[in-house]
């Protein structure tokens, strides 16, 4: 019998195959490790990031779900709770204690209640609606609140390279 | 394409320097003897034996590892830095020493320890991947053999050394092969484990408590070494600041093993005493998937005090990194008066245990003292609201189920053991309101009405006591007053856990399938509040809320002394469920978060 982080990740692949949530796709670099996903993620409608197709991996610790996994864009990423290395800062993938921002309640954070594809929904709501009060991207975070028209314009502009798209 | 070029370029330059050699001295030992004496030719010479080094590696590695993942390398290339740095810092103690054999032998060491370093990720990999083959196998055992004999040989070796020439820098690698030992033995271990899950067909729920002792007895051992190896090399030479950094680590990892091993003990203690079975029924209720494993639960399971019910071994994992329900995070630890409650479940017939706090005031346990309350429960009736609002006998006998019911939820059956215990139970309310005198006020502002514990009971006909039975009452004696303290600690532990239930509503409503936001603690239990004063305005409604009744249908969390305490808080809105305890008018929450949520809650549903 494999070990339960594997069946577990195996079983949420499945999942995922037979049942995918609107705009995302994820799955396994290799079938040989499932401890490390590449994921696909389609900006949310209506947004500045709308049309942007975003690339992230994520890599699982031996102990899933009893741990988080890491999430990182591998794209280029402008966005209050994206490091600008492209590591994604937010509740869900902190577990309760762990808390680089010291901003969340323990309700939104990391218990193997979660999965996957709630990582990547809350990712997709993240894009959605930056929480400008973690300092991910401090940059990010003071032009998302003063200055909406520039950080639209720069959320096109990856947009734009994500798809390929000279500027 | 650049290491075959340095590769080559050294081959080059070391025939270039021997021929040069051969072509001066024409003869073997003068050649030797110019080459060892000329500087700019011993360099090409360690420069070639350091790249035969790495390709021998690189070979060894073919053999045993075939490619390295990304990962291996990355963290192979990390350790390697450290060791290497701790090696200068070693050459510095030992400069006396120091000559091209030093050197080799350090270089040896450094190479067999990144073999080991690999071998551990290999290791470590088996749990990730679906695929083991049987070449997997092969290259693990034979490079752990091989390991294993070089390290044996190699402390042997420094051990014979220092015998007969005394201490010298045998002494270092001596000591370190022997932590390159354990660690062998220590992946070996590892790999048996590995290997036997591997082949059994169910999951082998007792891998994880293996592993969990293998590690904390090689991190004693390695603690041992790292301290003998200070001490002597202190007492010897000087302080070996070269070791110190893995020392640290060392000891971290010990004690990290420990205190792992210390919860996991406690979880599953925890477990076996606190949490009942989870029943076939409650399974099939529960739709029947640990949400840990994702994984149908047909072996042993637990059900919690929340009500939520997962498998005992993932459950066990869990416990070690965190004591909280993984669903409502329900603080375990913090829940015990409400685990007596299933506790009782279990075996309805064990008496109270002796320790019994509740059972301290033996006086209140005494019906006589109380004229005419000949019933089996001795606080029948001691209600004060019920006392004060409800005069007429009827009322009474509905109401005197209440505070017995309340905290012995699900448990209408009852019988007079279980009555008689929940009365003791309801007794701790009880003892800090004896020294009420009989004037008091008819209201007065109970602090903990809001989370409904079961309402103070002080009796009924104070008035009709004489003097000495109101003496007896108050009490005097130690136990009484033990009794009162533990009684109010008791308080604040109900209040510390109706705070908990109160974030595991925001909890429990944030993952489920609700619309609305839930209120924060503070505002819900004002709410509540606002309930409990509306209940002490209306005698009717009072007696009508029957926790017994109202608890069971209530939510799904019926079972937990809390829920139903709360439940019953709310006499007018008896379905207090985890979805509909959400305020319409929402608490003046973060307007960005809320948008949030909601997002993610249309995401779910356009999923759904
Ligand atoms: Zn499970
Ligand atoms: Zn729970």
């Amino acid at each position: 019998m494999a070990g339960s982080a594997l069946r577990r990740l195996m079983a949420e692949y499945k999942q995922l195959t037979l049942n995918p949530p609107e705009g995302i796709i994820a799955g396994p670099v290799n079938e040989e490790n499932f401890f490390e996903w590449e994921a696909l993620i389609t900006g949310p409608e209506g947004t500045c990031f709308e049309g942007g197709v975003f690339p992230a991996k994520l890599v699982f610790p031996p102990d899933y779900p009893l741990s988080p996994p890491k999430m990182q864009f591998t794209c280029e990423m402008f966005h209050p709770n994206i490091y600008s290395d492209g590591r994604v800062c937010i509740s869900i993938l902190h577990a309760p204690g762990d808390d680089p921002m010291g901003y969340e309640s323990s309700a939104e954070r990391w218990s193997p209640v979660q999965s996957v594809e709630k990582i990547l929904l809350s990712v997709v709501s993240m894009l959605a609606e930056p929480n400008d009060e973690s300092g991910a991207n401090v940059d990010a975070a003071k032009m998302w609140r003063e200055n909406r028209d520039e950080f639209n314009k720069i959320a096109q502009r990856i947009v734009r390279r994500t798809l390929g798209i000279p500027n | 394409m650049r290491s075959i070029g340095i590769s080559l370029l050294s081959f080059m330059l070391t025939t270039v320097v021997i021929a040069n050699a051969y072509y001066q001295k024409k003869q073997f030992y003068p050649s030797v003897v110019y080459i060892t004496k000329s500087n700019p030719s011993m360099a090409v010479i360690y420069i070639q034996a350091f790249v035969v080094i790495l390709m021998f590696g690189k070979l060894m590695n073919r053999i045993f590892f075939g490619q390295l993942r990304t990962a291996e390398f990355e963290h192979l290339m990390e350790r390697a830095w450290y060791a290497v740095t701790e090696t200068c810092l070693a050459f510095t103690v030992f400069r006396d020493d120091f000559n091209p054999k030093f050197v080799a032998l350090f270089t040896l060491l450094l190479f067999l320890k990144s073999f080991h370093w690999l071998a551990e990720d290999r290791v470590d990999y088996m749990e990730r991947s679906p695929v083991i083959s049987l070449l997997f196998h092969l290259r693990v055992l034979s490079l752990l053999t091989v390991l294993g004999a070089l390290d044996m040989y190699f402390v042997q070796h420094a051990y014979l050394s220092t015998i007969t020439k005394g201490a010298s820098v045998q002494l270092v690698f001596g000591f370190e092969y022997a932590i390159l030992a354990t660690m062998v033995v220590n992946v070996a271990i590892k790999y048996a484990l590995h290997t036997v899950d591997l082949n059994s067909e169910m999951p082998w729920e007792n891998k994880a408590v293996f592993l969990l002792y293998t590690e904390l007895i090689m991190g004693f051992i390695k603690v041992i070494l790292y301290v003998l190896f200070v001490i002597i090399m202190v007492r010897i030479y000087t302080l070996p600041l070269f070791a110190f950094r893995p020392m640290y680590y060392t000891i971290r990892n010990f004690k990290k093993a420990f205190n792992d091993v210390i919860l996991s003990r406690r979880a599953i203690h925890n477990m076996n005493t606190l949490y009942p079975d989870a029943t076939a029924e409650e399974l099939q209720n529960a739709d029947n998937v640990c949400i840990i494993c994702r994984e149908e639960m047909v072996t042993a399971s637990k059900k919690l005090p929340c009500n939520h019910i997962f498998h005992t071994a993932c459950l066990r994992s869990w416990f070690q990194r965190q004591q909280t329900c993984p669903t409502c995070r329900l603080n375990i630890l913090q829940t015990n008066i409400p685990t007596a409650a299933p506790r009782r479940e279990e075996r309805p017939r064990v008496p109270p245990q002796p320790p019994n706090p509740f059972a301290a005031p033996n006086l209140f346990a005494n019906p006589n003292l109380f004229g005419r309350n000949d019933n089996a429960n001795p606080f029948a009736g001691m209600n004060p609201f019920q006392q004060i609002l409800n005069p007429n006998e009827q009322n009474q006998n509905a109401a005197n189920q209440a505070p017995g019911q309340a905290p012995g939820p699900s448990a209408p059956t009852g019988g007079d053991q279980n009555n008689a215990q929940s009365g003791s139970t309801s007794n701790t309310q009880t003892t800090p309101n004896n020294t009420i005198p009989p004037m008091f006020p008819p209201f007065p502002p109970f602090p903990f009405m809001p989370f409904m514990i079961p309402p103070p009971l002080p009796p009924e006909h104070l008035r009709r006591l004489t003097e000495d039975e109101l003496k007896r009452l108050e009490g005097q004696e130690r136990e009484n007053v033990e009794a009162r303290i533990q009684c109010l600690r008791n308080i604040q532990i109900m209040l510390d856990t109706a705070i908990l239930m109160m974030q595991q509503y925001s909890a429990a409503a944030s993952f489920s399938t609700i619309t609305s936001q839930v209120p924060p603690p503070d505002r819900s239990s004002a709410a509540s509040a606002e309930a409990a004063s509306r209940e002490t305005n209306a005698p009717d409604t009072n007696s009508a809320s029957d926790p017994g009744d109202a608890a069971p249908t209530t939510s799904s969390n019926a079972n937990d002394p809390q829920f139903s305490a709360t439940s019953s808080a709310d006499p007018e809105n008896n379905n207090v469920e985890m979805s509909t305890s959400a305020s319409p008018e929402g608490p003046p929450e973060d307007e960005v978060r809320k948008r949030r949520l909601q997002h993610f809650q249309r995401q779910l549903e356009q999923q759904q």
